[in-house]
C-alpha cells in the first residue's frame, strides 16, 4: 500500500525550476531513500512534501488524504509529517525530555511515550539535559525521538548523518535504522551518499535535474540502471562500446551473456554494456586471451584491490577499472590481460560513431 | 552608554538588508505584523512631522530672516569644526586603541579593554562637569574638544575592536605571504577589514556631538542644540529654535546618507566559514613602555579625571552639603521609574518591526525599517521639542506630564532596541520554526513557544539600553520633566548651573554607578545563557 505520493510535482524559485515533475510512491512502512547529487532537488522535494514550500502545481497524497494539489495546501503543522532536519533543530532552550514532548497534548505528554521513545534512542538517562550538553550524534537522535513522538504517517529525513564525522556516521546510521524498523514507520531519507542509500532503504528513488530518474530496490537500481549516467551514478562502472546481438555482447573483454533488461536485436548493432569493476578479472602477463594493457594505478584496500588498467592504445578502449582480491597487488607498470565474467548490461549505442 | 552599544552593531544593521532566502512559511507576510510595524514607523516619524508642520505655521519668511544671519552661520561654523575634529580624533584614538587591545601583546590587555571602554558609561556632561570643576578656565574650543574627544572615542573603539576580534587572521597572514610588510599589511589589510567599523564608529560620533547639550553648556561653547535649547527656554523663542533644529535635522540627515555611501563601497567580507581561531599576537617589543605610558595617559584623562573630581566633591561636600537622602532616593526613583517604562514601551515596539524585518524580508518591509532609523538623525532636543509642540497643539493635558517624557525616551532610543532585538532574531534559526510547525503548532504558537524564548536575550538587552541610555539622558528631560518632578540628571543640571559641584556629585555618581553595575552584569549574564551556548545548532 502507498503512505506517501506525489504525482506531477513542479516547483520553481523565481525563474529557476527546481522541481520538474516528480513522481514518488513510498510503500508503506518502507524506508524510501532519494538519492542525488546536491542541487537535484531533493531537499526541495522534502520541504514540499513537509509544508514548508508550497509547489506551483501537482497532488501530494498522505495515505488517503490529499494534502496539496494546487488548490488546497495543508499547512505543515496539519500534515502529520515527522521531520528531521540536517543537524537536528532541537529547541535550544529545552530540555531532551521538552524537545521530544514539543509535539504533544498535555495529555500524551503523561503516557509514558517520551521516556520509552528516550530510551528506543538510547538516551534514557539525559532526558534533563539540554541540547548543547549533548554530542551530534545524540542531537541527531533526540530530533528522530522528538519527530517520533507525535506519531506521524511519515518521517521526513533530510540527510540527518551527513553534519556528523565519518566514525560516528555509521553507527547513528545504524540506530537510526533499527529505531524506524521498531516503530515500523514509513520513512523518507534524502541523502547524496550513494553508500547511505543502498546499505539503508528498502527502495531508492535516484533524483536528477529534478525528475526521478528511476526507482527501485537497491539490488535493481544497481543491476538493471536505466541508462548508462545512472550505471556511472549508483556505483562505479566500466563503459564499453562493443556489438551485441541477440544474446550475446562481444567485448574486448570477451564474449558476454546479456542480462535481461539488455537491448537485444536478431543482427549485430552498436551498443553499451556495462561492466561493473568487480567482473573484471587481471591475469598477470599474458597467459590468458583477453584485452592486454599496462596497470596505471594500484589501491590496496585490504579487503580488496582497485586497479586501473590502460589497454594497449590499438584496442581503442579507455582505462578499465577492476576490483580484485586483496591478495592480488600488481604494481603501476606490470603487463597484464583483462578478462570479464557474468553477464552485463547493454543498451543502444547513441553516440552513432560506430 | 546607549549609544555605545550600538555602536557595535551598527555596521551589522547596514550589513543585514542583505534578502536571506526565505522558506515559505514564512513567505506571507501577516498583516496583523504588518500593520503593528506600521504604526511604530509612524509614531517614530512624528517629530520630524511636527517639525515640518510647525515649521510651515511659521511660514518661509520669517524662517528664512532667523536662519540667514549670522548667527547661524556662527553656530554652523562651531558645529562643523568640532565635529570634524572630534570625530578624527576619536577616530584614531579608538582605532589605535582597539589595535592595541586585541592584536598585541600589550601587557594588561584585559584590564586595559575594560578601562578603555568604562568612559562611555559616565555621561557626557558628568566629563564636562568633572574637568571645569577642576580647572574653570577650561571652555571654547580647545576645552570642547580635549573633553569631547575623551568622552566620546569609546564609540569608535567597541565597534572597531569587535571587527578586530571577529576579523579573519588569515587575510593578514596571506598579505604577508605575497611580500607585503609589517605597515603595508596593517594598512592595506587590517585597516581595511576594520573600515565598516571605524566608518559606523565616526557615524555614531558625529551624530553625538550633534545632539550634545550639557557637555557644551557647561564649557559654554555655542552649538545648534545650545541655541536652540536657549531660544526654546530661555528667550521662549519657539519659531527660532524650530529653524535651528531643521537645520540641525539637515546636518542629522547629511552624515546618515553620506556614511550610507560610504558603507555601500566598503564591504568587508571573509571567505569561507567562520573559525575561531587564535592568532598568535603582534610583538610590541621596544614599543611596549610608550605604548603603555599613553594607555596610562587616556585612562587618566578620560576617567581618572571626572571620576576623581566627582570623589573629590563628594567628599569635599560630604559634611555640609551632602542632599537629604530624601531628595537623592527621590529622584533616583523618577530616573529609574521613567527609563524604565520607555525601556518596556520601546522594547515591546521593536519586536514586531525586527520579525518582520528579518522574516518577511521585502522593498515595503525595508523601507518600514530604514523610516525607523530616521531618528538617529533627531537629537533628543529635536524629539523633545517637537512632542511640547504635539501636546501644545493636540493634547495639552500631556504637557509636562510623565507620558510624553516616557514617549520622547521611547523614540530617541528606538534604534538601539531595534538593533538588539534584530540582532536575536536574526539569530534564531528558522529551522526551528519550521520543526514546531511539523510537530502540530499554528503559526502564533510558534511564536510564542519558540521565537519569543529564542530572542528573550535580546529584548533584555534591549530593555536594559534603552533603560541605561535613559537613566543618563539630560537634554530632553529638561525640556519634557513633569511639573513637580525631578531626576538624577536634572537635579545634576540644577545644582551644576548653580555652581553647587559639592551639591551635584552625589546625583552623577549615582547615575554612573546605575549606569556601569547592570551593563557588566549584563555582559556577563550573557556569555553564560544556554541559549547563547547552543545557538545556531
Amino acid at each position: 500500500m502507498t503512505r506517501l505520493a506525489a504525482t506531477d510535482l513542479y516547483k520553481a524559485f523565481g525563474s529557476q525550476p527546481v522541481l520538474k515533475g516528480i513522481e514518488l510512491t513510498v510503500p508503506e512502512g518502507s524506508l524510501t531513500a532519494i538519492l542525488g547529487p546536491s542541487g537535484s532537488g531533493k531537499t526541495t522535494l522534502l520541504r514540499v512534501l513537509a509544508g514548508f514550500e508550497r509547489s506551483d502545481r501537482g497532488v501530494i497524497t498522505l495515505g488517503d488524504r490529499v494534502v496539496e494539489d494546487g488548490r488546497l495546501f495543508l499547512p505543515p503543522e496539519e500534515r502529520g509529517i515527522g521531520y528531521v532536519p540536517q543537524e537536528g533543530a532541537l529547541f535550544p532552550h529545552l530540555t531532551v525530555k521538552r524537545n521530544i514532548a514539543f509535539g504533544l497534548s498535555r495529555h500524551q505528554r503523561r503516557d509514558g511515550r517520551i521516556s520509552r521513545l528516550a530510551e528506543m534512542v538510547g538516551l534514557g538517562d539525559m532526558i534533563d539535559r539540554y541540547p548543547h550538553q549533548l554530542s551530534g550524534g545524540q542531537q541527531q537522535r533526540v530530533a528522530l525521538a522528538r519527530a517520533l513522538a507525535i506519531q506521524p504517517e511519515v518521517v521526513l529525513l533530510d540527510e540527518p548523518f551527513s553534519s556528523l564525522d565519518a566514525g560516528l556516521r555509521a553507527s547513528v546510521r545504524a540506530d537510526v535504522h533499527r529505531v524506524l524498523r521498531e516503530a515500523g514507520t514509513t520513512a523518507v531519507l534524502v541523502t547524496h551518499d550513494q553508500d547511505e542509500a543502498l546499505s539503508m532503504a528498502d527502495v531508492v528513488a535516484v533524483i536528477r535535474d529534478g525528475r526521478i530518474g528511476q526507482t527501485g530496490t537497491p539490488q535493481e537500481l544497481y543491476e538493471h540502471p536505466v541508462d548508462p549516467a545512472m550505471a556511472e551514478f549508483l556505483g562505479d562502472a566500466n563503459l564499453i562500446s562493443c556489438s551485441v546481438d541477440s544474446a550475446v555482447a562481444s567485448t574486448p573483454l570477451g564474449t558476454l551473456p546479456l542480462r535481461s533488461g539488455s537491448v537485444r536485436v536478431a543482427r549485430p548493432t552498436a551498443a553499451v554494456v556495462m561492466v561493473r569493476p568487480e567482473q573484471v578479472e587481471v591475469w598477470p602477463g599474458g597467459s590468458v586471451p583477453g584485452l592486454t594493457g599496462r596497470v596505471i594505478e594500484s589501491q590496496f584496500h585490504g579487503h580488496d584491490t582497485v586497479m586501473r588498467v590502460l589497454p594497449d592504445p590499438s584496442s581503442g578502449i579507455g582505462a578499465i577499472m577492476a576490483r580484485t582480491d586483496g591478495g592480488l597487488a600488481l604494481s603501476p607498470g606490470t603487463e597484464v590481460t583483462v578478462t570479464a565474467r557474468g553477464a552485463v548490461l547493454a543498451w543502444p549505442d547513441e553516440s552513432g560513431d560506430r | 552608554m546607549a549609544r555605545a552599544t550600538v555602536a557595535v552593531t551598527v555596521p551589522t544593521v547596514a550589513e543585514a538588508t542583505r534578502t536571506p532566502e526565505v522558506p515559505a512559511v514564512h513567505r506571507r507576510r501577516p498583516r496583523a505584523l504588518v500593520a503593528v510595524s506600521a504604526l511604530v514607523a509612524a509614531v517614530l516619524v512624528l517629530p520630524l512631522v511636527f517639525l515640518l508642520v510647525q515649521a510651515h505655521q511659521v511660514g518661509w519668511s520669517q524662517l528664512s530672516m532667523l536662519l540667514f544671519r549670522r548667527l547661524t552661520a556662527n553656530l554652523l561654523w562651531n558645529t562643523v569644526r568640532l565635529s570634524v575634529v572630534v570625530t578624527l580624533a576619536s577616530a584614531v584614538i579608538g582605532t589605535a586603541a582597539a589595535w592595541f587591545v586585541e592584536m598585541t601583546d600589550l601587557p594588561g590587555r584585559r584590564v586595559w579593554a575594560v578601562l578603555v571602554v568604562v568612559p562611555v558609561a559616565i555621561p557626557d556632561f558628568v566629563v564636562s562637569f568633572g574637568w571645569v570643576s577642576i580647572d574653570p578656565s577650561l571652555h571654547g574650543f580647545v576645552g570642547a574638544t580635549l573633553v569631547m574627544t575623551l568622552a566620546v572615542y569609546p564609540l569608535v573603539y567597541l565597534p572597531v575592536a569587535a571587527s578586530f576580534r571577529g576579523a579573519d587572521p588569515g587575510q593578514e597572514e596571506v598579505a604577508r605571504s605575497l611580500g607585503l610588510g609589517r605597515t603595508r599589511t596593517f594598512l592595506r589589510v587590517t585597516l581595511a577589514q576594520a573600515r565598516s567599523a571605524v566608518l559606523g564608529g565616526c557615524l555614531l560620533v558625529s551624530l553625538a556631538l550633534l545632539a550634545e547639550y550639557g557637555a557644551f553648556e557647561i564649557l559654554r561653547y555655542q552649538t545648534f542644540t545650545t541655541e536652540i535649547f536657549t531660544e526654546f527656554n530661555v528667550v521662549f523663542d519657539p519659531a527660532a529654535a524650530c529653524g535651528l533644529a531643521l537645520v540641525l535635522v539637515l546636518l542629522g540627515l547629511v552624515l546618515l546618507t553620506a556614511d550610507g555611501f560610504a558603507r555601500g563601497r566598503a564591504r568587508t567580507s571573509r571567505s569561507g566559514p567562520q573559525v575561531a581561531r587564535v592568532r598568535p599576537p603582534h610583538r610590541l617589543g621596544r614599543a611596549t613602555m610608550p605604548v603603555l605610558a599613553g594607555f596610562g595617559l587616556l585612562a587618566l584623562l578620560a576617567l581618572g579625571v571626572p571620576l576623581g573630581a566627582l570623589f573629590y566633591w563628594l567628599v569635599q561636600g560630604g559634611r555640609t552639603t551632602l542632599p537629604a537622602a530624601a531628595s537623592l532616593s527621590s529622584a533616583a526613583w523618577h530616573s529609574a521609574g521613567y527609563s524604565a517604562a520607555a525601556a518596556a514601551l520601546a522594547t515591546v515596539a521593536a519586536l514586531p518591526v525586527a520579525l518582520l524585518s528579518v522574516r518577511h524580508p521585502g522593498r515595503t518591509t525595508m523601507m518600514l525599517e530604514r523610516s525607523t532609523f530616521l531618528v538617529l538623525a533627531l537629537p533628543g532636543i529635536v524629539i523633545a521639542l517637537s512632542l511640547v509642540y504635539f501636546a501644545e497643539h493636540a493634547a495639552p493635558s500631556l504637557y509636562q506630564r510623565s507620558p510624553l517624557l516616557i514617549l520622547a525616551y521611547a523614540i530617541l532610543f528606538f534604534p538601539l532596541a531595534l538593533v538588539a532585538v534584530r540582532a536575536s532574531v536574526a539569530q534564531a534559526p528558522t529551522g526551528l520554526e519550521e520543526m514546531a510547525r511539523a510537530l502540530g503548532c499554528r503559526p502564533w504558537t510558534v511564536l510564542w513557544r519558540v521565537t519569543l524564548r529564542l530572542v528573550t536575550p535580546g529584548l533584555a538587552a534591549a530593555f536594559c539600553l534603552v533603560f541605561l541610555s535613559a537613566v543618563t539622558e539630560l537634554t530632553s528631560t529638561l525640556i519634557l520633566i513633569p511639573t513637580g518632578a525631578q531626576t538624577l540628571a536634572t537635579q545634576f543640571w540644577a545644582f551644576t548651573t548653580a555652581q553647587s559641584y559639592a551639591a551635584a556629585a552625589p546625583y552623577a555618581t549615582l547615575m554612573v554607578v546605575i549606569a556601569v553595575i547592570p551593563s557588566y552584569l549584563l555582559g556577563r549574564w550573557f556569555n553564560r545563557l544556554p541559549v547563547k551556548a547552543a545557538a545556531p545548532t
